[in-house]
């Protein structure tokens, strides 16, 4: 048997056990009484980087394009808003009536302008939509707007993708590539961007002028507009194809970033397949609330235009209302006016995540961000999940609001 | 306002080991957690067609049914946790320069005892006695620990002498000065010390009773990780704990903890509503709780020294990898492998202090056990190092992804040398976590992960040893890495059975009038 001895006696070493508590003692009687610091630094650093909500303004609001707004937002007294990473987006709290919804929008600024409190954000009007008319028509300046701080994955990472990256921008999806522009203009980020922009008409174009500017200013950034509804000289025509990303990628190794319409998501998919690209060189945005999941794989059809009882459970209370097999579970508990957490509202980003507790539900695929486990345990994202039976969940509340 | 037996603030380890057992003992108990999800530091995360672990290398404590480790009897037997996971063949790889400054140190070293003894006879001969000297006395004092919590800390002088001699020699003293007295040679302790950073205490001051437990419960017991991540583990004790009738709210913040007219604890302020209870758990820092969420008046002055005493321990950085390309493809076949600059703890403390001078790392690669960690023709790989001060303090907003990148380019530079494996071409997902990160998914002080330093003064004996005074605050009680037993996820979950078992007593006595 081992017998170790660490003193010259082993009877000196209990002893000094014994003592182990008397040495601590000491040291806490010896230690002061200073009050205990209520703020750290680390910790109100990492507060500013990624506050829960910040409290804006709206500054200013400018047309672009004949169907978006651009919506300058300010601190009410300059103070920096949250630094983000070209590309990112905030979540923006919408009150309409009595139901309160969010909407994920990108920061289509430089980078640079967060520091004196300014972000811009982009409403393209969607006539069959129920926010962006609604910001279009009935937001102004001088109101208070509430947005979380920057979420997303949709930016230049140096360790990760190719210093050329190919931008695929439809329509309002031109804007985290805006930011992009923008933080290359102004020195905060080295790569070669390079934007396909597709859009219906030379008119209808969202930012021409201000990309005409930053391409003038910087070297860095190139524009391809692409019209699918009008030939016109020294712009490309039809949709954005194999053929043209190839065009205009440079040869060389090349990083591929979408934004935009679903519809563009699904037509880039068959072409992005031509190419042959590693997934790491495709990245995509946000694909958003899928609306038409009877076209999704594995929809049951029989359950479309049906309405069913939805139970929400939060905080010991329980609240009752309809549910469309149409719409998410999100969609469902905002209309009852009940509190509920969101951001992305396309399945990725997990805030919204909530407890089935019972039912039958229908989840795309395609937006399924669940983790492994939650799937087992019951767990799902109710901004992208569908009822298909009477249904009972637990849905945290929003802080946001 | 609803009323409950206990509440239980964070949704950690140790607030969920809490939250079971006062569950599992028939208490009305609520669970509040400031996230959407369980876990604390013990989660994951998506990215892409990845799903990343968040802070798990292994399980210490665990094992198999047949040689199941406490942890695992707590989680598993008692709560009645289902889950799948894989055993972690190897302990470690360790490559390093040793303490001489000179020696190239690259080892393996497989679990079980006679294995492990093995090995470290044939990396260094003539150490074999002082690492079969080292097992003889860590099962001794794994056995004393056991006695010691069979009879609940009344421990018998006369019975320690007869049983436990050895324990009771070692018990005060560091690793070093036990490993010297052992006579081990200078090479093998650097190897035998190689997990020292999952303590995070250099082994001149870390205790080698602490330190001599958990080698040997990871030797004795094997290493273990669930098959979908920590957040499996974490949702598996959350979900049989509302089986068990417990309560859970996500997205509620702790504000205020309530006290009566006799300094006891009479409820909880949250930000969504305020909850009637006699006993609260906390998974919050004790330093950051007294400051922020109880009135000073409640608070004795000792446990305001005791807090200005410690220091906080073990500021995180984590790079999280996702690779197109299998582990088989690149070549890489072991689980963790810690790269010090060099086997001295003591230096490597030191230079930890700094994000120049901090070049420690270790490496997890999660599909080298299991196969389906990530999809086919993939893997993940983490690279964690720690931060001994608080480094991230200085880092100005502007500077935050540059810096975060810096260093993470340093560590995957450092993997690609040492290993000679090639993993920059495969990057698909990269995610760096930072302090900061910590600070905004868990609010540790600092982003600090193990609580306060478990330094020689303060370690997990001592701590124990003096349970009974820590609790100054009637109603009050502390869990997870910054309790009795320290960090890691056995001992966050020990701390959170225990302090439940504490707490059961104390509603006892108070029924009993």
């Amino acid at each position: 048997m081992a017998n170790v001895k660490i003193g010259l006696f082993g009877k000196l070493d209990m002893l000094k056990f014994k003592n182990i508590t008397k040495v601590r003692e000491k040291h806490i009687q010896a230690s002061p009484t200073t009050p205990l610091p209520k703020v750290l630094p680390t910790n109100e650093k990492a507060k500013q980087h990624h506050p829960e909500k910040q409290e804006v303004v709206i500054a200013d609001i400018r047309q672009n394009g004949s169907d978006a707004k651009t919506i300058v937002l300010k601190t009410p007294d300059g103070s920096r808003l949250a630094l983000f990473r070209a590309g990112q987006y905030v979540s923006v709290l919408v009150p309409i009536g009595g139901t309160v919804t969010t909407r994920s929008y990108s920061l289509c600024s430089s980078p640079a302008l967060a520091r004196q409190g300014e972000y811009h954000i982009t409403v393209k009007r969607d006539d069959a939509g129920f926010v962006s008319p609604y910001i279009q028509d009935h937001w102004q300046i001088g109101q208070k707007v509430t947005v979380s701080g920057p979420e997303g994955h949709l930016y230049f990472e140096p360790l990760r993708d190719a210093k050329k990256v190919v931008a695929l921008a439809g329509g309002s999806g031109i804007t985290p590539f805006m930011g992009m522009a923008y933080a290359l203009r102004d020195g905060l980020e080295d790569f070669d961007l390079t934007i396909l922009y597709g859009s219906r008409t030379a008119d209808g174009i969202v930012y021409q002028e201000q990309l005409d500017e930053v391409c003038k200013a910087c070297s860095k950034v190139h524009v391809v507009h692409v019209l699918s509804d009008e030939e016109k000289d020294g712009y490309e025509h039809g949709f954005i194809t194999a053929e043209l990303i190839r065009k205009y990628s440079g040869g060389g190794e090349y990083s591929i970033f979408m934004c935009g319409p679903q519809a563009m998501y699904n037509f880039l998919d068959g072409e992005i397949a031509k190419l042959g690209l590693r997934r790491k060189f495709v990245r995509r945005e946000l694909f958003g609330t899928i609306k038409d999941p009877w076209n999704q794989p594995g929809y049951p059809s029989d359950a479309r235009g049906k309405s069913f009882r939805l139970k929400v459970l939060q905080y010991g209370k329980e609240y009752e209302t309809e549910a469309s097999a149409d719409e998410s579970l999100l969609v469902a508990v905002e209309r009852a006016g009940i509190s509920a957490p969101s951001r992305c509202r396309s399945g990725e980003c997990g805030w919204c995540r909530s407890r089935l507790v019972s039912g039958e539900v229908y989840i795309p695929e395609k937006t399924d961000g669940r983790r492994a486990a939650d799937i087992d345990y019951n767990y799902i994202h109710p901004c992208s999940t569908f009822p298909l039976s009477d249904v009972v969940i637990e849905v945290y509340g929003s802080n946001l609001t | 306002m609803p009323r409950y037996d206990a509440v239980v603030i964070g949704a950690g380890n140790g607030g969920l080991a809490a939250a079971c057992r006062m569950a599992l003992a028939g208490k009305k108990t609520l669970l509040v957690e400031r996230h959407n999800l369980p876990g604390g530091c013990a989660s994951s995360f998506r990215r892409g067609r990845f799903e990343f672990e968040t802070a798990l290398h292994e399980l210490c404590e665990w094992g198999t049914p047949e040689n199941s480790g406490n942890c695992r009897n707590t989680v598993v037997e008692e709560y009645g946790v289902p889950l799948k996971g894989c055993i972690v063949p190897e302990n470690f790889r360790v490559i390093t320069t040793a303490s001489d400054g000179k020696t190239h140190i690259d080892a393996i070293l497989p679990c079980g005892v006679e294995a492990f003894t093995d090995r470290m006879e044939e990396l260094v001969p003539g150490c074999r006695k002082s690492v079969e000297d080292f097992f003889e006395i860590g099962k001794e004092c794994l056995d004393a620990g056991n006695y010691s919590l069979s009879v609940n800390g009344k421990t018998d002088n006369k019975y320690m002498m007869e049983h436990f001699p050895n324990f009771l020699k070692v018990g005060s003293y560091s690793v070093n000065k036990v490993f010297k007295a052992l006579k081990m040679p200078a090479l093998a302790q650097d190897i035998m010390n190689t997990y020292w950073g999952y303590l995070a205490i250099d082994a001149d001051r870390l205790s080698y009773l602490q330190y001599s437990n958990m080698v040997n419960l990871y030797v004795r017991h094997g290493a273990w990780i669930p098959d979908k991540t920590s957040h499996e583990l974490t949702t598996g004790m959350l979900e049989r704990f509302r089986a068990m009738g417990g309560d859970a709210w996500f997205d509620c913040t702790a504000e205020q903890i309530l006290f009566d007219d006799n300094k006891a604890v009479c409820g909880v302020q949250t930000n969504r509503g305020v909850i009637e209870t006699k006993h609260v758990l906390c998974n919050g820092n004790p330093s950051m709780v007294y400051a922020a969420m109880v009135p000073p008046e409640v608070i004795p002055e000792r446990m305001i020294k005791l807090a200005n005493a410690r220091k906080h321990c073990a500021r995180m950085f984590v790079v999280y990898l996702g690779l197109d390309k299998s582990a088989e493809e690149l070549g890489l076949t072991d689980y963790s492998i810690f790269m010090p600059d060099s086997a001295d703890s003591v230096k490597e403390y030191a230079s930890g202090k700094t994000l120049e001078t901090n070049n420690n790392m270790v490496s997890v690669c999660y599909n080298t056990v299991n196969k389906n960690f990530s999809p086919p023709g993939t893997c993940v790989l983490s690279l964690t190092t720690l931060y001994m001060e608080d480094a991230w303090a200085d880092v100005e907003e502007e500077d935050y992804v540059a810096t975060k990148n810096r260093i993470a380019r340093r560590m995957i530079d450092k993997f690609e040398k040492t290993l000679g494996v090639e993993i920059t071409p495969y990057i698909e997902e990269i995610e760096v976590a930072t302090p900061w990160t910590m600070c905004r998914f868990v609010n540790t002080p600092q982003g600090s992960a193990y609580g306060y330093e478990l330094n020689d003064w303060d370690s997990m004996m001592a701590r124990m040893r003096m349970m009974g005074t820590e609790n100054q605050v009637k109603g009050l009680k502390f869990v997870g890495a910054a309790s009795i037993r320290g960090d890691g996820y056995n001992s966050a979950i020990f701390s959170g059975s225990t302090m439940a078992k504490l707490t059961l007593a104390d509603m006892k006595k108070e029924e009993e009038g």
